[in-house]
């Protein structure tokens, strides 16, 4: 009986004592959640795209509320999220300017990617990209899609093994940048561009070589260069666009009527 | 000295707590799945078991052997793992927002961990002093860390693999665990008395 007793009173103290210090220390090393956070946070969009630059949704509307600034602001929610978020904190807001989109640097379709050898591995473009052998081209896309996945808009699909972006549902967060292996995507700012050019080419290779993989390669001729105030301009054998530049749109039109290879795109934004 | 640092290197290696006792299989094969995850897992592990048999050990002698209560051990030595995992985790809440948010659910999981309980118990049953299961607890951890780390990053190789339909997923990983265990009992031949 006396081992029982004892075994209960010491039991039941430690416990006590556990419970008092517990009970003291969630009183001493509580957290205040801020009620804005809330706020903010149901006006998000809840993606946790990043492209705000933080790691997600939460993290961003905290680090407004604290900081009580903007930042960089909520680029999938554009100005209608933005401008609740300065609401609820009653702050000045300096919106985001452009919105930012993706544009994929291989235009190349099956039958124009040159294929001598059956790739058979995983499904995925992180893998053929090591083993190669899916496509003969070493730059450019392989086309299995690991954008896609990776995407949380959808504005990316595959139209006969093209990467096709869908500008109006981009929210330029650039995790297809991050996935891609053969770093096809550059991000550009939209502006209010109709169409947008695009050099659908990453080949670095002298002309030789590029038309030996692929028929839509740029082969670095250099005739888009060349027309008036030619937007175009040549980076290690390829030709590229500075997109921050202000663009002018018949020379960009006469540069792409005049590539022989047809590799410069004209997409409807 | 010679003692401790027997009773770290065997600790770690020779008698893993996960490959050898088969203890903490639960995150084992959980957390697994890749290295970041992992290294968070090992050193909130690391972390708990270090405190956990200390103060553990320190209750038991001082307390429990006093009482003639040492049938109590399990109850006592849960109820201090998981006060302990409730302070440590505020106060990395409190004082490490980053830390807390990377750790997230592991944290609480690791009143669970079998693993942590097992040190405890083998302490009492070996008869360690302070130092020796300081040290005890320390290696355990460590040596938790490591198993776990080589199992992620072994797991994320396999992911490039073109694995046998019945093989894929848990199996494989089991599999994987096996050899792992083999490899590791290469190591008894390491401490010779």
């Amino acid at each position: 009986m006396g081992a029982i007793k004892i075994a209960v009173i010491v039991l039941g103290l430690m416990g006590f004592v556990f419970s008092l210090l517990l009970a003291f220390l969630s009183k001493r090393l509580k957290v205040k959640d801020d009620p804005r956070v809330a706020k903010v946070l149901s006006v998000l969009p809840g993606l946790n795209c990043g492209a705000c630059g933080f790691s997600g949704c939460r993290p961003f509307a905290e680090a407004v509320t604290k900081e009580c600034k903007l930042f960089s602001g909520c680029l999938p929610g554009g100005t209608e999220v933005n401008d609740k978020i300065v609401q609820i904190l009653g702050i000045t807001g300096c919106i985001s300017g452009n919105q930012q989109i993706v544009i994929c640097h291989c235009g190349a379709i099956s039958g124009e990617k040159k294929v001598t050898s059956s790739y058979y591995g995983p499904q995925t473009c992180k893998a053929a990209h090591i083993t190669a052998g899916a496509i003969d081209c070493a730059y450019g896309c392989l086309g299995f899609g690991d954008c896609i996945e990776v995407c949380p808009t959808g504005a990316l699909s595959l139209d006969n093994t093209r990467i096709r972006v869908n500008f109006d549902k981009c929210i330029g967060c650039g995790k297809c940048i991050q996935v891609c292996p053969r770093n096809l995507f550059e991000l550009i700012s939209r502006k209010n561009m109709d169409f947008i050019y695009v050099v659908s080419c990453s080949n670095k290779e002298k002309a030789v070589n590029v038309k030996r993989v692929c028929s839509r390669g740029c082969i670095g001729c250099g005739i888009c260069t060349k027309v008036e105030n030619s937007p175009y301009y040549l980076k290690n054998n390829l030709s590229t666009i500075d997109y921050n530049k202000n663009l002018d749109n018949t020379a960009l039109e006469e540069g792409k009527n005049k590539c022989p290879t047809k590799c410069i795109l004209e997409i409807n934004a | 000295m010679k003692n401790l640092i027997i009773i770290f290197i065997s600790t770690l290696l020779i008698n893993n707590l996960v490959l050898s006792y088969f203890l903490g299989i639960c995150p084992f094969l959980g957390v697994s799945g890749k290295i970041e995850s992992a290294f968070g897992m090992g050193m909130a592990v690391t972390f708990v078991m270090t405190l956990a048999t200390s103060i553990g050990w320190l209750i038991y002698n001082l307390v429990l052997v006093k009482f003639g209560l040492a049938f109590l051990e399990y109850v006592v030595f849960i109820l201090v793992i998981a006060s302990l995992v409730q302070i440590v985790e505020m106060f990395i809440r409190r004082y490490s927002q980053p830390l807390y948010q990377s750790l997230g659910i592991y944290l609480p999981l690791i009143t669970t961990n079998c693993a942590i309980l097992g040190v405890a118990l083998f302490m009492v049953t070996r008869k360690y002093n302070f130092l020796e299961s300081v040290i005890f607890g320390l290696s355990g951890g460590l040596g938790f860390s490591l198993v776990l780390l080589m199992m992620a990053g072994i797991r994320e190789e396999i992911d490039y693999a073109e694995v046998p339909k019945p093989f894929r997923g848990a199996a494989l990983t089991l599999i994987t665990a096996g050899l792992l265990a083999l490899i590791f009992m290469g190591f008894s031949g390491l401490i010779s008395s």
